[in-house]
């Protein structure tokens, strides 16, 4: 044994040591974390980038969304009154019952002091007909449809106080007009709901519960679950034929935690059996396996400790990505057993001296794909990248610094490595044959055909992975509900609230011809509810000729009926969004006021009855024309952004192809593009040929390309460092590493998250290609 | 997220009350019903009473007309789906279902009174009063605060048809309704009749 030898290895057992004590950080704070003090998130969204062009955006649809995080809406609905009643009943009796800490909505209280509330604003609330109606009409017409009115039975609106309070009664219509923008009725003290179509009748009751805990957490919907099921079993119970549906953030997040718990299982659970089965044949000792799956088990804590030690919280798309990482932290451990078998324990040292510069080159340039995600703006993707590189890089250090400790025994070659390695001397070789040729011919046709059909596809819709059961209760009750759409809003801003408000009246105007031709079915705003304190005053000025004048309604009315009748008329102060906003009445509506926004104030409109493109624009081109408007469309926006880095990530692919041959290149020289090549063809046919199949292309397509780059040049790296077309080592250890990894991500292909699965199939195509081109293309 | 409601205040129920069974008893149930009204409204604040006099009709079918003739002439019809007013043929007040969930029961309220078909009001109403031999009389009177808001009391009384209805408003205005001359001959509705309805 050499002095140099002698040194390394004592070098090694003192970085094991240094180590050791690094590890035992991980677990400790592991222990911590698993007990109940991990945050993880599951909106898909979240991932993606923000928009970094407008925080204003970001902000309005935060403060928007996060109202409704965490309510959930329950509609249960029956062919009469009374089962609905009863079924209703019985789910909110479970509801009570159960131990959770939940706001639940059902059972309403006196309704009229909700209406009292605008009675001292009479005189300043009109709605746009009403203004149009008494502009138009000449006062003997209103008087005497006012006197007309009197003589007939009191059927229509309620009418607050007394006659000569409001001839007209203005401010009963002004509610009705209110309330029809809802579907929604109190019934027998419940919010209830009627719906008629060819099948009959249907009637409807409302309940809305609300998560009370501050923080998010998926434990606590989780926790939900079982408790609606119970609710709903007991009102099936007490009527089978009534249908319950339930809508609302904590479901989606609910579902979106339990899909990835089963896929983490799936994945983590065949990759590990999958890398058991080849170590038991590949290397028949049991040792090898257990030092395999520790350094694996270790890349994994390390990658959790790191991941929510620099982000606080972790995604689930991060988790089920990251379960694929066991089938790639193991491709150090099975390169350190290929060529460390069938040598006898004493030269490991020398042997790992040796084979270092070559894991080194193969780990980092699978770092820097990760770490190449890591750089774009993706929240979700830095994550998985840091989670990537950071396991990786333990899972290695594992390998180098603890492996030759624990790793005494003999190591035999077995028949299956025997097989594997010697399979190397069959792989053709390319060069100028006709095999070459022919070759060449199938690659062009393929990319041809492949590039003709590829299509791209940003539609941040293609994301979604909801149950197909949760998004039909989501529209049916969306229908019934007739509920404006949550995705596109104005959202407007000004200095002061009243500059709020006269924006709104201004883009309001503008959405009334929309209304008219159909495009849009109404809007939702709060200035119909509190019109600015400009617009109050001139409804006041309005009321007061036309109703209360010398010579107006009240007046003429009066002298029809041979009463005379003392106007009433008394100015009062404007109703205030803050009274509003402190006032029962409001709830349906507080949400869309942003309140303080930035430097000023804002609030939303929403939209009903939107749906095509072609009204999206057409809406859009409103904004520009009122000040302070913005025309905002999340999924639009976000499908944009999503395009614009497909394309940045392509460029950035190019580059790092570029940077990678360089590095080749400076250990392997004009020999380089030998371990380069068949992973760039191995992607391009990845590509065209999931463009053949009819996948659309995306970004996450082009971000596996990332990793095939930085896995598949590692077996070039392995097998240019000993081309010998009968040394079995290279070869066996290559594709223990591609099993192990084409399971992986095989695996990920099977998720029902559409992005982790492009993201898996691309990788199981890429990598299953590099595997097979690389031999091939040896000297 | 929901918006208030208004005309629910009028909802329906259908629990029966006895006395209000036996004074279904008593009543016919026609097909179509005709007759004459006089309704005599004292409204609070004015010293006369508001006097109007007309016709309706009630047909199970198709809702209730309102005729008023004198002192103005205008119609009120309710329907399955609307409520319509109209002066001297031009709409002055209409209401939808598809709008005003509502209408239907409204509708729903006023075909029973109407009809003395009272026996769905029990969970809504306190009923109390009396039979005697052909004759009834009930008193309903608003079992939730919110209807209690609007609506103080409501007479009813007659024999096989319905004969005076008195509304006890809440404001203060009072309306007697007085019907007479009913007849349920011919059991369906003429053209003409059908023509009024559409």
């Amino acid at each position: 044994m050499s002095v140099s030898v002698l040194s390394n290895q004592a070098s090694i057992r003192l970085l094991a040591k240094i180590w050791l004590v690094i590890v035992l950080g991980f677990i400790g704070h592991n222990i911590y974390l698993w007990s109940g003090h991990l945050q993880l998130d599951t909106d898909i969204l979240a991932m993606l980038p923000q928009d970094e062009r407008d925080p204003t955006v970001q902000n309005a649809t935060r403060q928007l969304s996060d109202s409704a995080a965490k309510r959930v809406v329950v509609v249960i609905g029956g062919q009469n009154w009374e089962s609905a009643l009863a079924a209703t009943d019985a789910y909110a009796a479970i509801l009570k019952n159960s131990k959770l800490p939940l706001n639940l909505r059902y059972k309403i209280g006196d309704e009229s002091a909700w209406l009292s509330f605008f009675i001292p604003y009479r005189n300043q609330l009109l709605s746009a007909a009403q203004r149009q109606q008494l502009a138009s009409s000449s006062i003997d017409q209103l008087a005497q449809g006012a006197v007309a009115a009197l003589y007939q039975p009191g059927i229509g609106m309620p009418r607050f106080g007394e006659w000569q309070d409001d001839p007209l009664n203005l401010l009963g219509a002004w509610l009705g007009e209110r309330a029809a923008e809802s579907k929604v009725r109190i019934r027998d003290g419940r919010l209830s709901l009627m719906s008629s179509s060819s099948s009959g009748e249907a009637f409807y009751i409302l309940l809305t519960l609300e998560q009370q805990d501050s923080a998010f957490s998926i434990k606590a919907q989780q926790a939900l679950i079982p408790v609606l099921d119970a609710a709903k079993a007991a009102a099936l119970q007490t009527q089978p034929q009534i249908e319950v549906l339930s809508v609302g953030v904590p479901l989606h997040a609910a579902a979106a935690a339990s899909q990835a718990e089963r896929e983490v299982h799936t994945i983590g659970i065949g990759s590990m059996v999958g890398i058991v089965l080849l170590t038991v044949f590949a290397f028949s000792a049991i040792r090898p396996r257990i030092l395999v799956t520790l350094s694996i088990a270790i890349g994994l804590l390390a990658a959790i400790s790191v991941c929510s030690l620099l982000f606080g919280r972790l995604h689930l798309i991060t988790l089920v990505f990251g379960a694929s990482l066991v089938g790639v932290a193991e491709n150090y451990g099975s390169n350190y057993f290929s060529s460390r078998q069938g040598r006898p324990a004493a030269e490991r040292w020398t042997m790992l001296k040796a084979q270092a510069p070559v894991m080194w080159l193969a780990m980092l340039t699978t770092a820097i794909g990760y770490l190449l995600l890591a750089l774009t703006p993706f929240p979700g993707l830095r994550q998985i990248a840091v989670f990537s590189a950071t396991g990786l890089l333990a899972a290695f250090v594992t390998v180098m610094w603890w492996f030759p400790l624990f790793d005494k025994g003999e190591m035999k070659h077995t028949r299956l490595s025997n097989w594997i390695g010697t399979r190397r001397a069959l792989w053709p070789h390319l060069g100028c044959n006709r095999l070459t040729l022919l070759f060449a011919i199938v690659v062009a046709t393929v990319l041809l055909a492949g590039g003709l059909a590829i299509k791209s596809n940003d539609d941040v819709r293609l994301l979604q992975s909801s149950p197909p059961a949760l998004i039909a209760q989501q529209i049916k009750v969306s229908q019934l509900l007739d509920l404006p759409s949550p995705a596109q809003f104005y959202l407007i801003r000004g200095a002061s609230i009243e500059s709020v408000l006269q924006q709104e009246e201004a883009l309001k105007a503008k959405l009334v011809p929309l209304i008219a031709k159909g495009s849009i079915s109404g809007y939702q705003a709060i200035s119909d509810w509190v019109p600015s304190a400009a617009q109050q005053t001139k409804n006041q000025a309005l009321i007061k000729s036309v109703v209360f004048g010398q010579q107006g309604v009240l007046a003429k009315a009066g002298s029809a009926l041979g009463e005379s009748l003392t106007p009433s008329f008394k100015p009062s102060q404007p109703l205030i969004i803050a009274d509003w906003l402190a006032a029962p009445v409001s709830e349906p509506l507080r949400h869309q006021w942003l309140g303080r926004f930035e430097n000023g104030y804002a609030s939303v409109i929403l939209l009903r009855g939107v749906s095509k493109p072609v009204q999206l624009a057409e809406l859009a081109a409103l904004a520009p024309g009122v000040a302070g408007v913005r025309w905002v469309d999340k999924v639009a926006e976000v499908s944009t952004v999503m395009g614009r880095y497909r394309v940045l990530m392509a460029w950035v692919i190019a580059l790092s192809y570029l940077l990678v041959f360089a590095a080749l290149s400076y250990r392997f020289g004009k020999q380089a593009w030998r371990a380069l090549l068949p992973t760039l063809l191995a992607s391009t046919l990845a590509l065209a040929i999931l463009a053949l199949l009819g996948q659309p292309l995306q970004l996450f397509n082009i971000l596996a390309l990332l990793l095939i780059l930085g896995m598949g040049v590692d077996y070039g790296i392995f097998l240019l460092e000993n081309p010998d077309r009968h040394a079995t080592r290279p070869f066996l250890s290559v594709t223990l590493a591609a099993a192990s990894t084409l399971l992986a991500f095989g695996l990920l292909a099977l998720s029902a998250t559409p992005a982790l699965h492009a993201f898996g199939l691309t990788m199981l195509l890429g990598i299953g290609f590099s595997w097979l081109l690389t031999p091939a293309f040896m000297p | 997220m929901f918006t208030i409601f208004l005309l629910s205040i009028f909802a329906l129920s259908s629990h029966a009350a006895d006395l209000a069974v036996s004074v279904k008893e008593r009543l016919v149930q026609p097909e179509v019903l005709r007759g004459d009204f006089e309704q005599n409204k004292q409204v609070s604040g004015f010293k006369k009473p508001l006097v109007s006099r007309g016709d309706f009709l009630v047909a199970r079918d198709s809702g209730v007309l309102w005729r008023t003739q004198t002192p103005f002439a205008s119609t009120l019809k309710l329907s399955r789906d609307e409520i319509v007013a109209k002066q001297e043929g031009a709409v002055t007040f209409r209401l939808s279902a598809s709008k005003e969930p509502s209408v239907r029961m409204i509708n729903g309220l006023l075909f029973s009174l109407m009809n003395g078909d009272v026996s769905s009001l029990g969970e809504l109403f306190k009923i109390e009063g009396s039979v005697s031999g052909k004759a009834w009389q009930l008193t309903l009177t608003p079992r939730q605060a919110a209807l209690g808001k609007i609506m103080r009391k409501i007479e009813l009384s007659g024999d096989q048809f319905v004969r005076r209805i008195l509304l006890d408003e809440a404001s203060g205005d009072q309306t007697l309704i007085r019907l007479s001359a009913q007849n349920t001959e011919p059991a369906k509705l003429s053209k003409d009749e059908r023509i009024r309805f559409e």
